[in-house]
């Protein structure tokens, strides 16, 4: 060692030793609940500042989550210029993303699976932002290679040891296995099956599957019942089963319904002439650069902070009381149409006159499911305990209490791996019902958060997994999504605001009653095209 | 009676004993510090880690020492001294042998190493005390008699270890030498009290095996050193380093040198120009006036030194990840003499940057890219033979450029060197698939791809060259009946089939 490299080894460890936490100290912990001020706000009627100025537009769109910001995009590309879009209390929804350490990462939702044959407002926009090639209606259409998942996609630990793949395979008996061969021959059937109206059974968008009640019965059961039924009583399967549910509705097998349990393993048909079939489209932030991309062809210009805290429908058009928190100011939007695209729990406080289109809180509101996104900023790659599976993008526990976690930096093209990289880890919370669950969210300590969020990789890595945690940034999203129980398919307030063509519309994942990019988009594409002709 | 300024013979003996034990000791915890310092770097932590280790495993064996039965004293005695020369003076050579052989135990086997010496030096001075107090020495008497010697001990050793012995003996040699000196305390201790000795004769026995060994080891423990060296690289190790992204051995037979990373030959300087005069000059003759080029890899410079002779030439980029590597290949003088001093040249510039995160910020064109990376045998490797990688390389070459490829050997990997080639078609290159014979790796393979399908190898080189020539030039590009082109896929990031056929591939060459 050099006498100049030992003295700035001494300088670098002196300051080192100001910013460092000792071994037993736990990582520093930042908590984000997004909306979640505003949107109790909103619900306590808390009294708000004048309105100090006005304007009018002849379309708002309220919210810009994915449904608003692809009415937006469909407007904007429709050669549309007379509308905004107001920003909402949190912005970009569930596609949010951040950048931790230098390295961006999800905040929300983080990958979106190869778009099935019906999913053409989907596959248009893809084309739009280049990540789809040629003809977007093909069967197999071309995907760029950046935004496929690289491998290895995903890997088990199961039995003490990680497996290719996330279907259980490892240590299982022949049982087991049967049954998991079994229930992927009766999804291979339920796929391909059509209702008396020609349908096909489970489709996404939802709204064009078959409306045959031979499969809209499945809507009125629980998808445990139907396992049951089924004689689906392996528990790896179950467990796959209900983790699958976990992760897309935020509710396990015993909550959401048959129908909604069949249609996440029989919807998802898409192709790809460069990938295999089941291969998802992620970006390292997640979603965060389709959210992204519709936002800049709507424009800056269209772009308003604030949030809604009352839409008035009257004969001339709509106004709209909006709130900037930012800056403390209320103003007032005059419309001659609107967008509500907003959650429907929150619609059901702004909207005023909400009950005129036959839409009833207490019987068609859905429950709705809490998450925690929480990121791992680590100063180094842990050790894999087998080097034949190395570190995949998704990496699940078997039996985990969370979903697993993503690799945020998987997507980069590197020769070594980067000094830092950030470990997504997702949860959806059911350890308490759901109401006395964001009772105790409200006020969460971090350090009981940290608990929740980091369950599944000190499973994995084991205790010393936090030595090598930087910093965690913790995202709660109290109402994440509408959980799809049984007789979500059936509710005639919600089928109505679908319906609604007056002067409010309506344009929400909440109108399918399961929060997917697919089913988000679709509503801000039924909404755009009422407006449009 | 005995007053303690009439001290009999065994008891003499006792003390330097003392004065012996701990010059062995002190010197095993610096030959461990010295060699870890010197295989693994970074000696303020090897130097501090070994000596904690020690003096707490000194503990334990102080502690563990009132479990030694006053009746056995004399003979545990012994039994440690020979011990620790056993274990002591072979623990140089051992570590070196594990190092060279294997690179995952070292550091377990090192801190076992200096944690068993550590309990029974630790456990030597507390049996002379008692030796001493059965013999009925002044208990102050022997404190201050036993510790004053235990510490000139350690003096005489810290000063004697970095002037005479390490530079003069070298490690090995100088472990084996304290070795022989804990035997021989055990052998002249069993001499003096024969009379209290029970088991004499075996104890002597032991003793001389022991001290045999150590002589022999002591010996012969050039010639192990060398057989362990060679036992990987085959010759002898000139530099030894690992940085935070891979472990660079240098090696040197006669007026060979020779380059490994992570255990795989990078070059030979016997035979290194055929592969940088393949690399470079089929893409730069061709390119007159050529005057701007990239080198992605190549920390070594030797294909710089190659770049460097075309006078044209007006800046020349290297993006190599490892700072150590290059700056090994511009400061040590037999390598700098090999790339003549490549990286001292002002129209080079050295970037120290991960190749892929340095093509998405870089904004210029360059007239020849010279893709010299390690072989694509992780997935983090493979990604740089991709097909977005070779298209974010498309954008930095100017339209009529041209770009070569290292690409593994089309002879023993067919699958991964055809696999490059319709990666890089599939990236919208017109490609040039070639080969030239390297002894010390066999056929080896490259591309040359262009955007314009214009590409001609160049039928003769205006620069003097050791090997080609327009015949050699003309055979390279014609692949024979044994290394046709074969049908693969591209190296798609989602399937990362490259790595795949890389690994399959050398499996069944290598045995």
């Amino acid at each position: 060692m050099k006498r100049r490299d030992f003295l700035k080894l001494a300088a670098a460890t002196s300051l080192a030793g100001c910013s460092e936490r000792l071994p037993w100290q736990a990582p520093p912990v930042s908590v984000h609940m997004p909306g979640m001020e505003l949107g109790h706000r909103l619900r306590d009627r808390l009294p708000t500042p004048n309105p100090t100025r006005q304007r009018s537009v002849d379309v708002a769109i309220l919210g810009s989550g994915v449904a608003g910001l692809f009415a937006g995009w469909r407007l904007a590309q429709a050669g549309y210029r007379d509308f905004c879009l107001l920003g909402g209390p949190e912005p970009l929804g569930n596609t949010a993303g951040s950048v931790l350490g230098g390295v961006p990462c999800p905040t929300g939702a983080h990958y979106l699976p190869l778009p099935s044959m019906e999913s053409t407002h989907v596959r248009e926009m893809l084309a739009e932002f280049g990540v789809l090639h040629g003809d977007p209606f093909a069967l197999r259409p071309e995907y760029a290679e950046r935004a496929l998942v690289h491998a290895p996609d995903e890997r088990l630990f199961i039995n003490a040891a990680w497996q290719d793949g996330i279907v259980p395979q490892h240590g299982l008996g022949a049982d087991d296995q049967a049954q998991i061969r079994r229930f992927f021959g009766e999804i291979a059937r339920l796929r391909e099956a059509r209702g008396q109206d020609g349908r096909r059974a489970f489709v996404i968008p939802l709204a064009l599957s078959s409306a045959d009640p031979v499969f809209t019965a499945l809507a009125t059961e629980t998808f445990v019942a139907w396992l049951n039924r089924q004689g689906f009583t392996a528990p790896p399967l179950r467990w796959y089963a209900d983790y699958c549910c976990r992760d897309d509705y935020g509710a396990g097998i015993e909550q959401v319904s048959a129908w909604a349990g069949l249609h996440y393993f029989a919807s998802r048909g898409g192709h790809a002439a460069n990938a295999e079939d089941g291969a998802v489209l992620t970006w390292p932030d997640g979603l965060q650069p389709l959210a992204q991309g519709l936002r800049s062809r709507i424009g800056a210009a269209r772009w308003i902070d604030g949030m809604a805290l009352q839409v008035s429908e009257h004969k001339q058009g709509v106004d709209v009381l909006c709130f900037d928190a930012a800056r403390n100011e209320a103003f007032t939007l005059h419309a001659k149409r609107v967008i509500v695209a907003m959650p429907l729990h929150v619609a059901a406080h702004a909207v005023a006159n909400l009950a005129d289109f036959g839409f009833d809180k207490a019987r068609d509101l859905p429950a709705s499911a809490s998450w925690l996104v929480s990121n791992f900023l680590l100063n180094r790659f842990p050790q894999e305990a087998d080097p034949h599976q190395p570190l995949a993008w998704d990496n699940v526990v078997y039996g985990g209490e969370g979903l697993g976690w993503v690799v945020a930096t998987h997507q980069w093209i590197r020769q070594a791996r980067p000094a830092q990289t950030v470990f997504t880890a997702y949860r959806a919370l059911d350890h308490l019902p759901p109401q006395a669950l964001r009772a105790w969210l409200v006020n969460a300590p971090p350090a009981e958060l940290l608990a929740l969020a980091s369950s599944d990789l000190h499973a994995a890595y084991g205790n010393g997994f936090a030595r090598q945690v930087q910093q965690v940034a913790i995202t709660v999203r109290g109402h994440a999504m509408a959980t799809p129980a049984p007789g979500f398919l059936a509710r005639p307030g919600i089928a109505a605001l679908c319906a609604a063509d007056r002067r409010i519309l309506f344009a929400h994942a909440d109108l399918s009653g399961l929060s997917v990019f697919e089913e988000a988009a679709w509503w801000g594409e039924k909404a755009a095209g009422k407006i449009l002709t | 009676m005995s007053s303690p300024s009439s001290t009999r013979r065994p008891d003499r003996l006792l003390i330097l004993s003392v004065f012996i034990v701990a010059s062995c000791g002190l010197a095993y915890e610096l030959v461990a510090g010295a060699l870890a310092s010197y295989l693994l770097g970074d000696s303020v932590l090897q130097f501090s880690s070994i000596i904690g280790c020690y003096l707490f495993a000194m503990g334990v064996g102080s502690h563990l020492s009132k479990y030694v039965k006053d009746e056995d004293l004399l003979a545990r005695f012994i039994d440690i001294e020979l011990l620790v020369g056993l274990i002591g003076g072979a623990s140089a050579t051992v570590l070196f042998v594990i190092f060279a052989w294997m690179a995952g135990p070292f550091r377990s086997v090192l801190y076992a190493l200096v944690f068993a010496l550590g309990v029974l030096v630790g456990m030597e001075i507390p049996l002379v005390m008692r030796l001493l107090n059965e013999r009925k020495t002044g208990f102050s008497e022997i404190v201050s008699r036993v510790l004053t010697f235990d510490y000139l001990g350690a003096l005489f050793v810290s000063l004697l270890f970095p002037i005479v012995l390490a530079p003069h003996l070298g490690l090995a040699r100088t472990a084996f030498l304290f070795g022989i000196a804990n035997a021989g305390v055990a052998l002249l201790a069993i001499r003096v009290f024969r009379s209290e000795i029970r088991q004499r004769r075996a104890l002597t026995l032991r003793a001389s095996i022991v001290l045999v060994l150590l002589v022999g080891g002591f010996a012969a423990s050039e010639r192990i050193t060398q057989w362990s060296e060679r036992g990987v690289f085959g010759d002898e190790i000139v530099h030894a380093e690992t940085t935070p992204y891979q472990r660079l051995v240098v090696t040197k037979w006669k007026d060979d040198l020779r380059l490994y990373i992570n255990g795989n030959l990078q070059f030979s300087s016997r035979d290194e120009h055929r592969y940088h005069e393949a690399l470079v000059h089929p893409v730069l003759a061709a390119l007159p006036g050529v005057k701007r080029v990239l080198v992605l890899g190549g920390g070594d410079g030797l294909a710089i030194r190659e770049i460097l002779k075309y006078p044209s030439v007006e800046e020349v980029t290297l993006v190599d990840l490892d700072p150590a590597m290059t700056r090994l290949f511009s400061s040590a003088a037999p390598l700098t003499a090999l790339n003549r001093n490549a990286f001292k040249d002002h129209r080079v510039h050295i970037i120290n940057a991960d190749a892929g995160q340095w093509l998405e910020t870089a904004g210029t064109a360059f007239d020849a890219i010279i893709i010299d990376l390690p072989d694509p045998n992780s997935y983090g490797l493979g990604k740089l033979y991709s097909e977005p990688f070779y298209r974010l390389v498309r954008e930095h070459l100017a339209e009529n450029g041209l770009m070569v490829v290292q690409s593994t050997s089309p002879y023993f990997a067919p699958h991964a060197y055809w696999c490059v080639v319709t990666t890089l078609e599939a990236a919208g290159f017109k490609t040039y698939p070639y080969h030239a014979y390297v002894p010390s790796f066999g056929e080896w393979g490259f591309v040359i791809a262009d955007r314009t399908g214009r590409y001609q190898p160049p039928t003769h080189y205006a620069l003097p060259m050791r090997w080609l020539d327009g015949t050699a030039t003309r055979d390279m590009f014609r692949f024979p009946a044994d290394m046709q082109r074969i049908e693969v896929e591209p190296n798609r990031l989602n399937s990362q089939a490259l790595v795949r056929y890389f690994e399959e591939d050398w499996h069944r060459v290598i045995r």
